[in-house]
C-alpha cells in the first residue's frame, strides 16, 4: 500500500534499519546536544557559539588527516591511527576554541553582570564570526576527504543490517557520554559543577571557584564537540564552514527536548531527534526531516514544558 | 583579633549598603550581630564571605588582609558560612551537601572524623544522609546548613540567621549546638534578627541599623540596655 505522500512500506518494512540509522546520526546529535546542556546548566546561557566549536573540530579533522596524509579505505593499523589522531586533534582544539570562547567573550560579560541579552547577542555574533571567518580561510564550498573507514555490513539482525560506522559512533559516544555521566555525579570537580549549577553563591562559600568550574563545563563541551565533529566526518566525508549551523540547531533542539541542563536528558533527546528524523526522510522525503525535528519539539514542549526529563544540574532554581 | 572588618562600606549599584562599619571578633568568641530586617546583616556577612566587592575599608583575618581576596581562597583560609535562607544543595543528598563542605579540603581522615562529629551534633542528619537536600523539613535543613558549615573545620564560622523560619523547640536546639560548636573550639559571628537568644549566648554584639552600628557592647550588657530592649526585644 503505497500512499502518495507517506510511504509506510517504505518505513515498517525496515524498521529496524531505520532505527539503528536514527540512533548513530543521533548520537552525534546528543555529543554535541551536551555542550549546550552543560553550559546552560550552569549559567543558563545559550551558547550560540558552540555549533561553531563542531565546526572547527571537523576542519581539524580534515586538517589532521591530510598532514598524515591519509587516503581511502587504508589498511586497519592506519584506520585506527587516523581514528585516534582525529580525535586527539578535534577533541584538543575543540576544547581549546570553547576555553577561549568563554574567557574571551563571556568572562567579561559576567564580570560586568550584563543582562541575558547581551550574552545571547554575543553568542550569535560570535557564531557568525567564526563561521565566517572559515569560510574565507577554507572556503565556502563543501570540503570533502578520504573516506577513512570504508562502510561494511557488521551483522545483521533479521532484515536489519548494522554498519561498522553505525557501531563506531553509537558506541563511541555511548562510551563518553557514560564518562561524563561518572564525571559529573561521582567526582570532587562533578560535584562542585553541580554546586555552581545548583547555587553559584552558595558553592563559592564552600570554596568552590566557579571562574574554574565555569572554565571546565565549557572545556568538556568543546571535547565531546571535538568527538562529535570525528563521528561526523566519518559518517558523512564532508564539512562546509556552515556545518554548524543546522547541527547546532538539532543539537539545541535535541537539548530542549531531553531538558535543558540534564545531561541523561541530552542523549535522550539526540538519539530520538535522530530517530524521528530518519523515520520522517523515509516516510515522505529528506526535505521533511528537519519539518519532523521540530514539530516533535514543539508537540512535547507543549505537553511538558522542561523537556522529557526536565532540568536536574540546577535543579536549584526552580 | 580573628576577624577585623575596619571601616567597611558596600554599595549595590548606587544605593550604599554599608556606611563604615567597624566590627572585630576575637579567638574563641561568640559575637552577635542583630539589627532590623534590611539593616545590612546579610551584606556584612557577605562581604567578610567575599561574595561582594566593597567599596572602601578593609576586612582583615588573622592578620592577613582578605579585602579583596576571592570567596573560594576564604575557605581556604578558614572562613566558612551558612548562608541566610540556608542555601541547601537541593538536588545533592545530605551526605553530599556534607562533602560540600569539605570541597577545600584533602585531609580524608579528617574529614571522616568531622562528618562523624556532624552526626554527632545532628543525629537527624545521618538517619536522613541519603535523602535529597531539597526534601528536608526547614530546620533539617538548617541543621544541614551549620553541619555543612563546619564540615570546612573553619576557624571562624559565619551563620546568617539559623533560626529563620523555624519552630520554637527547633530554634531552642539549633542555639543549644551554636554553643556547644563554640565550646568546642570554633569562633562564630552570628547574624540573628531573634535578639534574646542571640544576645544571651553572645560574648560580645553589635546593633546595626540602616547600615550603621548604633550601639556595641558584651551580650549581657545589650540585653538590660533599654534602647536594645524597646526596639529589639519586644519588651517595654
Ligand atoms: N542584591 C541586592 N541588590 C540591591 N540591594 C540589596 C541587595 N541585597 C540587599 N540589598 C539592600 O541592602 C540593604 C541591606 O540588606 P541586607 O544586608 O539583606 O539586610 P539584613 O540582612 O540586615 O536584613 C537593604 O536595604 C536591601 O534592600
Ligand atoms: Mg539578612
Amino acid at each position: 500500500m503505497k500512499g502518495i505522500f507517506v510511504d509506510f512500506d517504505a518505513l515498517f518494512g525496515h524498521l529496524g534499519q531505520h532505527t539503528v540509522d536514527g540512533l548513530s546520526k543521533g548520537s552525534i546529535y546528543a555529543l554535541v546536544a551536551l555542550g549546550y546542556t552543560l553550559v546552560y546548566g550552569v549559567l543558563r546561557l545559550i551558547n550560540f557559539a558552540h555549533s561553531e566549536v563542531f565546526m572547527i573540530g571537523t576542519f581539524t579533522v580534515v586538517g589532521t588527516w591530510s598532514v598524515l596524509g591519509a587516503t581511502d579505505s587504508p589498511a586497519i593499523g592506519t584506520v585506527i591511527l587516523l581514528l585516534l589522531a582525529g580525535l586527539v586533534a578535534a577533541a584538543a582544539v575543540s576544547g581549546a576554541t570553547a576555553v577561549a570562547v568563554e574567557r574571551v567573550a563571556y568572562r567579561r560579560l559576567r564580570r560586568m553582570n550584563a543582562p541575558p541579552l547581551i550574552f545571547l547577542i554575543t553568542a550569535i555574533g560570535l557564531s557568525l564570526v567564526l563561521s565566517e571567518a572559515f569560510g574565507i580561510w577554507q572556503g565556502r564550498l563543501v570540503k570533502g576527504m578520504p573516506t577513512v573507514i570504508e562502510r561494511s555490513v557488521l551483522f545483521t539482525i533479521g532484515n536489519t543490517e548494522v554498519t561498522n560506522v553505525q557501531v563506531i559512533t553509537v558506541l563511541a559516544a555511548l562510551i563518553m557520554m557514560f564518562g561524563l555521566d561518572v564525571f559529573i555525579n561521582r567526582t570532587r570537580y562533578g560535584r562542585g559543577v553541580r554546586a555552581v549549577a545548583q547555587d553559584p553563591d552558595t558553592a563559592a562559600l564552600m570554596g568552590v571557584n566557579k571562574d574554574r568550574v565555569i572554565a571546565l563545563i565549557f572545556l568538556l563541551g568543546g571535547l565531546l564537540a571535538g568527538a562529535a565533529a570525528l563521528l561526523y566526518c566519518v559518517r558523512y566525508g564532508n564539512t562546509r564552514f556552515n556545518v554548524g549551523f543546522v547541527l547546532g540547531l538539532k543539537a539545541f533542539t535535541a537539548a530542549v527536548l531531553g531538558g535543558i541542563g540534564n545531561l541523561r536528558g541530552a542523549l535522550l533527546g539526540g538519539l530520538l531527534l535522530g530517530v524521528v528524523e530518519v523515520y520522517a526522510a523515509t516516510l515522505t522525503s529528506s526535505a521533511w526531516e528537519d519539518v519532523a525535528a521540530f514539530v516533535v519539539l514543539v508537540v512535547v514542549l507543549l505537553f511538558r514544558p522542561t523537556g522529557l526529563l526536565g532540568e536536574s544540574l540546577g535543579r536549584a532554581r526552580a | 583579633m580573628l576577624l577585623e572588618i575596619d571601616n567597611l562600606t558596600l554599595r549595590y549599584g548606587r544605593i550604599e549598603a554599608l556606611h563604615g562599619i567597624s566590627i572585630t571578633v576575637g579567638e574563641g568568641e561568640i559575637v552577635a550581630l542583630i539589627g532590623a530586617n534590611g539593616a545590612g546583616k546579610t551584606t556584612t556577612m557577605r562581604a567578610v564571605s567575599g561574595l561582594r566587592p566593597v567599596a572602601t575599608g578593609t576586612v582583615r583575618f588573622a592578620g592577613e588582609d582578605i579585602t579583596n581576596l576571592r570567596a573560594d581562597l576564604r575557605v581556604i583560609r578558614g572562613i566558612c558560612q551558612s548562608p541566610e535562607g540556608r542555601g541547601i544543595f537541593p538536588g545533592m543528598t545530605v551526605l553530599e551537601n556534607l562533602d560540600m563542605g569539605a570541597y577545600t579540603r584533602r585531609d580524608t581522615a579528617g574529614i571522616a572524623a568531622d562528618l562523624d562529629r556532624v552526626f554527632g551534633l545532628f543525629p537527624r542528619l545521618a538517619e536522613r544522609r541519603k535523602q535529597a537536600g531539597g526534601t528536608l523539613s526547614g530546620g533539617e535543613q538548617q541543621m544541614l546548613a551549620v553541619g555543612r558549615a563546619l564540615m570546612a573545620r573553619p576557624k571562624l564560622l559565619l551563620l546568617d540567621e539559623p533560626s529563620m523560619g523555624l519552630a520554637p523547640m527547633v530554634i531552642q536546639q539549633i542555639f543549644e549546638i551554636i554553643t556547644e560548636i563554640n565550646q568546642q573550639g570554633t569562633t562564630i559571628l552570628l547574624v540573628e534578627q531573634n535578639a534574646q537568644q542571640a544576645l544571651s549566648r553572645a560574648h560580645r554584639a553589635y546593633v546595626l541599623e540602616t547600615g550603621k552600628i548604633v550601639q556595641e557592647g558584651t551580650g549581657q550588657e545589650l540585653l538590660t540596655d533599654s534602647r536594645v530592649r524597646d526596639a529589639y526585644l519586644g519588651v517595654a
